[in-house]
């Protein structure tokens, strides 16, 4: 008491600051460092995009000739073509699964914690193992079909890995195997946090189990989906790993995600600055997910003070 | 106290023992010292380079090669971050037309004085020649050629065909794979599907077709000559063995299926002699296999070349200059050609070197003779999957088209002649 009306309000006193210094530190300086980091290598990034570099950085000035090269390629429009298709569906698909799978969990089942360590273990894979792995099991002559051959049912066909056609849908599969439980893990907590009251009172109006998920407890949820939303959206535009190790972009050049054609660009090509004008233009692709998103959270914010 | 002084004494010591040899270095001529990248890190590549670097040792260097495994696109991102960071090695793998695109991005080794006094010039293939003197002095060496069409065939696909004849043209190629299908060999054409491997199945078809279009088209990308029929038809040759390739191998290298094409389950493989070199450290035999130059209409073989090289970055320091002189020495020495070749499957890059010595394959030597045939007759071309005809830019347009092609069976050769052309024009 004494202590607060000697050093005045909002004003702490030096021994305060040198009390805290290790909190500042441990957060300023790493958060600082990545910033810059963050933030001097997208604006090199830019500034590439813009010069006619091909095997090393340059300088000079091409104008919008990069992206406009990028823009005509037949493999960014197939990568946006499969970006577009692939997000939907696996944000979608995940989503869906994990809140299936949250809401079973949710029954005071037996076993729940081993259930949710196996739901949750695919997460804790590398995105180049889920690949390979699924790269095999989805392989027509190794995999799935194989087996089921072998079983006897000969006339059994599974063979999207090397359909042009149906290629995209095994990332979507790998992928939502490998993060459907993370979906779960979030909306579990959710539905952990719904307000008992809440449940009370709907058991008391007589609601059963469908209708009290239906308008009490899903309802509660919809902040998390969007954040379960954003993060796996972001998580699709930029997916590398994943296909490098599944499809590689084939069969041909069917399965290209924009990541992909960075990477050809840059590395397989050393065309730089082509390169680097598609990495701009995945990071304006990102842009147009995150921005409505943190429009959201702080529109959010304003109501929650005014309320 | 009488502890440490005993320890000051060690101490002093054992500083004395470990500047001696830098001391005694600076007094007596450099230790020669080579700092290496290249992508051959395992199989016989790995093997062939280290004994490369054995001899090197032999002769009083030493040998510091860090391999890059993967394609040469990664042991590339290694060089860049290299020469950027300004610490290039003094030497690196590179091939083709990269060597005149990297050797504008830094200071490279003049080595023409070496390569006279090697004599080294006269025994090249001049095509060859070019590419490692981009602006008329000799800044990299060729080490071994491969060809990229050698034909293989399974004896016992050939077997379960009854036939015993290597086809020569692509129409005898057509017949024989007829031949094993209905001899119940279930996939006349064993092939992997990676990049370079659809691009070999089209640089093979039209080589074989006409090698005078495919200079023109391919090596010097004239507008007309990529729309000349010849590219339609070798796009119609490429889906007809497309068709006779197992749908099931994905992106899978080719060396995946080798077991299946020595059983006879696969009959023949358009590949580069690279895979003699596969099959043999495999632990497959001779008599397994025949290789043949890959087909050709008019009958005399077309050598899709792939040479693979050694360039020379500028270095201050003298022992890593004398590494270089060391190491350029020992590339073009007959006896390292020979021994690297016998180790890789490859053939050497000296047309004077004498292959009817042991430790040669009779693939080995028919490959040779197709080469100096092919030089003399001007069917000697550079391989574009491989990246020898054009730049990495250019060669990835293509065979993007190519791969694309070769996956997707709707697309008919007329359109991939089209597409390939504006592939092209998209990548000037």
């Amino acid at each position: 008491m004494t202590i607060a009306v000697s050093t005045g309000p909002g004003r702490p006193a030096a021994s305060e600051i040198v009390r805290r210094l290790p909190e500042y530190l441990t957060i300023w300086v790493p958060l600082l460092l990545s910033a810059a980091h963050l933030i001097a290598f997208s604006l090199w990034t830019i500034w590439i995009s813009f010069t006619p570099s091909t095997l090393v950085p340059v300088t000079g000035w091409v104008g919008l000739r990069n992206y406009s090269a990028v823009a005509a390629s037949r493999n960014w429009q197939i990568a946006l073509d499969n970006l577009l298709l692939f997000g939907s569906a696996f944000v979608l698909l995940s989503l869906a699964t994990g809140l299936i799978l949250a809401i079973l969990l949710d029954q005071r089942i037996r076993g729940e914690n081993l259930l949710r360590s196996i739901f949750l273990y695919p997460l804790a894979v590398s995105f180049v193992v889920t690949g390979t792995v699924w790269s095999w099991l989805l392989n027509p002559g190794l995999g799935i079909q194989k087996l089921v051959h072998d079983l006897g049912w000969t006339s059994f066909r599974f063979d999207w890995l090397i359909d042009r056609d149906m290629a995209i849908w095994t990332i979507v599969i790998a992928a939502i195997w490998q993060s459907s439980g993370f979906a779960m893990a979030l909306f579990l907590a959710g539905l952990r946090s719904v307000d008992a009251d809440l449940i009370k009172a709907a058991q008391i109006d007589g609601a059963g189990a469908i209708r009290m998920y239906r308008r009490v407890i899903l309802p509660t949820l919809w902040p998390i989906t969007i954040t379960v939303i954003v993060i796996q959206l972001q998580f699709a535009i930029s997916t590398f790993d994943l296909v490098r190790a599944l499809t590689n972009g084939g069969p041909g050049i069917a399965t290209q995600l924009p990541a992909l054609v960075v990477y050809d660009l840059m590395f397989q090509r050393s065309l730089l600055g082509r390169g680097a004008a598609a990495a701009v233009l995945m990071l304006l692709i990102l842009l147009a997910v995150l921005l409505p998103y943190a429009a959201w959270r702080y529109i959010q914010r304003r109501r929650a003070k005014h309320a | 106290m009488p502890i440490t002084t005993t320890r000051r004494r060690l101490l002093a010591g054992s500083v004395a023992t470990l500047a001696l040899p830098a001391f005694a270095r600076a007094q007596s001529a450099v230790k020669p010292r080579l700092t290496a990248i290249s992508q051959w890190s395992a199989g016989s590549d790995g093997a062939a380079i280290t004994a490369l670097g054995k001899k090197f040792e032999e002769k009083g260097g030493v040998w510091q090669h860090s391999p890059v495994p993967g394609f040469t696109t990664e042991m590339m991102n290694k060089l860049r971050a290299q020469i950027i960071a300004g610490d290039p090695p003094a030497c690196s793998q590179l091939k083709g037309p990269e060597i005149a695109a990297w050797s504008k991005i830094a200071p490279t080794v003049d080595l023409d004085a070496l390569v006279a006094a090697a004599g080294y010039e006269k025994v090249v293939a001049p095509d060859l020649a070019k590419l490692h003197r981009p602006a008329g002095k000799w800044i990299a060496l060729p080490l071994q050629i491969y060809s990229t069409n050698m034909l293989f065939l399974s004896k016992r696909a050939m077997d379960k065909a009854k036939a015993d004849k290597t086809p020569v043209t692509w129409a005898e190629f057509n017949d024989l794979a007829e031949k094993m299908k209905s001899g119940g060999v279930a996939f006349p054409v064993a092939n992997g599907g990676t990049r370079p491997d659809d691009g070999q199945k089209f640089e093979a078809a039209l080589a074989g077709i006409s090698p005078a279009v495919y200079r023109t088209a391919i090596m010097n990308l004239d507008e007309k000559a990529l729309k000349a029929p010849e590219i339609k038809a070798a796009f119609a040759q490429v889906r007809k063995i497309a068709d006779w390739m197992d749908p099931n191998v994905g992106a899978q290298h080719f060396s995946t299926n080798l077991k299946r094409f020595v059983d006879g389950d696969m009959g023949m493989m358009i590949m580069g002699g690279w895979a003699q070199g596969v099959l043999r450290n495999a632990g497959f035999k001779f008599e397994d296999f025949v290789i043949a130059p890959g087909p050709s209409d008019n009958g005399k073989p077309v050598f899709l070349l792939n040479a693979d090289a050694f360039i020379f970055w500028q270095r201050k320091e003298p022992d890593l200059q004398a590494g270089q002189t060391l190491m350029a020495q020992l590339v073009m020495d007959p006896a390292i050609q020979t021994m690297y070749s016998q180790i890789t499957g490859s053939i050497p890059v000296r047309t004077d070197v004498d292959l009817s010595g042991e430790g040669w394959s009779d693939g080995q030597r028919r490959t040779a003779a197709a080469l100096k045939e092919a030089i003399a007759s001007n069917q000697a071309v550079l391989s574009l999957a491989h990246n020898m005809a054009q730049e990495n830019g250019m060669t990835a347009a293509m065979i993007d088209v190519i791969t694309e092609y070769v996956k997707n069976k709707t697309i008919k050769p007329e359109q991939a002649a089209t597409r390939l052309a504006d592939a092209v024009e998209g990548a000037r």
